[in-house]
């Protein structure tokens, strides 16, 4: 057995061990609040079992492991539903930045092990009313303002805002030199005065996502994590971290089994719907690509355990298997007939054709639209021109609003 | 085996479409697609002398023993490429079906002549619209075939073909020496692949086995030629994906690169998702020769690779525009070989229920 696959099996069997406490059986019929109580207990579970972290380097309470034992154990709690959903953005992307931009080292580490432990969470505040695959756009402002700043503004989007502690941002501090260039970027105490969440309901009936208004909101200098005007670089560098996550060919929907299963579940025109030529073909189609998405993760997996980078194509899980997921949603409802009228909004998007299909719009925008990554794969990977920008070079206050 | 290519086979991918850039020339392959019954004498050639042939017959067989991989790697130079005789494919599958067949004889007689290049080997599988019919129509009877097999690949000038053929009603694979057989030549869209009638009238077989073990074999050879044949399409897509993007990047249209306008771009980028999925899918099942999740991976890599290919000749030439469809821009050739490539070893309709039958015979309840 490969050092990896001792891991994994490690990894597997600390996981069985904590299913029943916090595993998907246990989170069914919870109330969100509750949901996030077990979530904190669970993350300090994971925190005492040396499963949080898992590629961070020792000083700030990481476990000093690889990126593979990461994505390696992400990959097997996935299966198991734990409620880990509040801290994915807080570990992902805010406290990595604050591990590596911000200056006040003790202060950064007290932060990142109450972050491990579930204790607080953070948020990214990037989108906003004008923009959001335009980030640039932005116009929440911080005006100096004595020996800090002076910040006013609104957010939106921002998961999780509601039950969080901290918040990284990034704000416009000059609006006379072009967008990308008056940026400045900070980290936000959320209960600070002048500081208001509000939860936004989405089509799928949660309210995960916020706008958050900034109100004369006070920020020290020593909150800035970026030169004045270097903001973008930092909210470029917060977007590339770890490319390779944990994916899943599914889109984050149900399994094609679930489906397999629908199909021979149901008639159609008398027979076994797994018998029609269409359900088979949806299959058939739905199997091949989300094997050729497998395939690409286990040779990106084999190419960093050999220390080579993976290639650029593993960009394209997102992008392929959130939409075709939709599409399958729809079709595992349709078999149903009025059968798949029936909903429940409570039931998990991994097992469930209504929430899946309800909430699939959300996961082609979120994190990148399907149209910014296909712009990124055309760009970047292919060679192709940016599209016109009219706003190139501009300073920020002469652009048409 | 692992799904990251070694040096070794990294040298034969270089080294596969390095020569076939140095000697594929599109003039002559245009010209063979109004004639009948020409096919590329320079590509075959070159395959023989770059050992091709040999690549994934066993060593005691006069080959070079290495795996579907590595053949996998020159049917994708072959498919960037659209050169190509349909033997390289249809000899492979002809040899595999030869070479796990019971009759020592036919592997004696034809199986070190086909790792070598000194016979042509075709399979003659369908009849009707059906790639692998569960009765065969043709017969075996009284060791000589008796029927048509239609629009057989390679089938006008292969010496050999292995058929799929009806004894009584067992299903039996047979070698039929073809210099004995009528052939008809089937004027197509896509005529360097040599399509034509066998015509079995009494000509003499070799049996190499018969009844579940016949319809099992068969089944493994042509999962096996659809993943030479999925490679195939993938190097088409892929030089096709390239072709739309160096004209994308270098067509002005109101005064910027046509690449620059999203419905261009993102077309391409599209045709991208489609190439690496499908390459994906080839690499799993090259791989996963000999081993039980074999059937289902060669049905992920046909299915994947056909859409990619299809794909990619409808958009590439749209990318174009007008000039995309002239003869003399030639992407016609790709137009045609995706067509062709589709068609043999199997439609879309055809591995689509053979993926889901896979899917659902392990849990059957």
């Amino acid at each position: 057995m490969s050092d990896l696959d001792a891991y994994r099996a490690k990894a597997r069997a600390w996981l069985e061990s904590q299913a029943a406490e916090f595993g998907r059986e246990a989170r069914r019929g919870l109330s969100v609040e509750d949901d996030l109580a077990l979530g904190r207990r669970y993350q300090r579970a994971k925190y005492d079992a040396g499963y949080t972290g898992i590629n961070w380097p020792v000083e700030v309470g990481g476990q000093g492991l690889g990126h593979l034992e990461k994505v390696t154990f992400d990959a097997e709690e996935m299966q198991f539903g734990m409620p880990n959903v509040y801290f994915g953005i807080s570990l992902g992307m805010p406290v990595p930045i604050l591990i590596r931009f911000c200056e006040d080292k003790p202060w950064m580490k007290e932060r990142v092990i109450a972050a491990l432990k579930g204790e607080e969470i953070w948020c990214q505040l990037f989108s906003e009313p004008s923009g959001g695959s335009d980030l640039a756009a932005l116009r929440t402002r911080a005006e100096t303002d004595g020996n800090g700043w002076k910040m006013n503004g609104q957010k939106v989007w921002t998961s999780w805002a509601q039950y969080c502690d901290y918040g990284v941002i990034v704000v416009r501090t000059d609006p006379t030199v072009p967008k990308h260039k008056g940026l400045t970027y900070f980290w936000v105490d959320m209960k600070a005065p002048g500081v208001e969440v509000r939860p936004i309901k989405l089509a799928g009936g949660d309210s995960h996502v916020n706008e958050v208004f900034f109100d004369d909101v006070r920020l020290e200098d020593s909150q800035r994590m970026s030169p004045v005007g270097g903001g973008f670089a930092v909210a470029l560098a917060t977007l590339m971290i770890e490319r390779y996550v944990a994916t899943d060919s599914a889109g984050f929907g149900p399994h094609l089994d679930l489906f397999v299963e629908t199909a021979r579940d149901v008639e159609f025109n008398g027979r076994p719907a797994i018998e029609d030529g269409r359900v088979r073909s949806a299959i058939a189609r739905n199997h091949a690509m989300r094997a050729g998405l497998d395939s690409i993760t286990r040779r990106a997996m084999l190419m960093m355990q050999a220390g080579m980078p993976p290639g650029p194509e593993g960009s394209l899980q997102k992008l392929v298997a959130v939409r075709s997921r939709q599409k399958l949603s729809e079709l595992g409802l349709d078999l149903q007939g009025n059968m798949g009228l029936a909903f429940d909004p409570h039931a998990f998007v991994k097992e469930n054709w209504g929430t899946s299909w309800l909430n699939a719009p959300t996961g082609r925008i979120a994190g990148g639209s399907d149209e910014v990554l296909l712009n990124t794969i055309a760009e970047k990977i292919l060679g192709l021109p940016q599209d016109h920008r009219p706003d190139k070079g501009v300073p920020f206050n002469q652009i048409p609003a | 085996m692992s799904i990251l290519y070694d040096e070794g086979q990294q040298a034969i991918a270089t080294e596969s479409r390095r020569v076939l850039d140095a000697r594929t020339d599109k003039a002559r392959l245009l010209g063979l697609l109004e004639q009948v019954g020409a096919y590329d004498e320079t590509f075959w050639q070159t395959a023989v002398e770059q050992g091709w042939t040999a690549l994934a017959l066993p060593e005691a067989h006069g080959g070079l023993d290495l795996s579907l991989v590595e053949l996998g790697l020159v049917a994708q130079a072959t498919g960037a490429a659209t050169a190509g005789a349909p033997f390289l494919t249809g000899g492979y599958g002809a040899a595999m079906a030869i070479l796990h067949g019971n009759d020592e004889g036919a592997k004696g007689d034809w199986l070190a002549k086909l790792a070598n290049g000194e016979a042509t080997g075709c399979t003659a599988f369908a009849e009707g619209s059906s790639p692998l019919p569960t009765v065969p129509a043709v017969r075996f009877d009284g060791g000589a075939l008796h029927g048509t097999k239609p629009a057989v690949p390679g089938g006008l000038k292969a010496d050999v073909a292995v058929v799929w053929a009806s004894l009584g009603a067992r299903p039996v694979l047979v070698a039929a020496d073809l210099s004995a057989a009528k052939r008809e030549a089937v004027n197509s869209f896509d005529n360097a692949r040599l399509y034509a009638d066998l015509v079995f009238d009494g000509t003499p077989a070799q049996m190499l086995v018969q009844g579940e073990d016949a319809a099992a074999l068969a089944r493994d050879v042509l999962a096996r030629m659809a993943v030479v044949t999925a490679h195939e399409q993938v190097g088409g897509a892929e030089a096709l994906l390239h072709i739309a993007r160096d004209y994308a990047v270098t067509r002005k249209a109101f005064g910027q690169p046509i690449g620059a306008f999203q419905s261009i771009k993102h077309r391409i980028a599209e045709l991208y998702g489609l190439v690496e999925i499908a390459r994906a899918n080839c690499i799993h099942a090259a791989a996963q020769e000999g081993q039980p999740g074999f059937a289902l991976a060669a049905a992920d890599a046909r299915l994947s690779a056909i859409e990619a290919y299809d794909t990619a000749a409808r958009d590439c030439v749209q990318v174009h525009g007008g000039i995309g469809v002239t003869w003399e821009t030639g992407l016609h050739l790709h137009m045609r070989r995706a067509r062709s490539l589709a068609i043999e070893q199997g439609n879309a309709l055809f591995w689509e229920d053979w993926l889901v039958d896979e899917l659902v015979k392990g849990d059957a309840a």
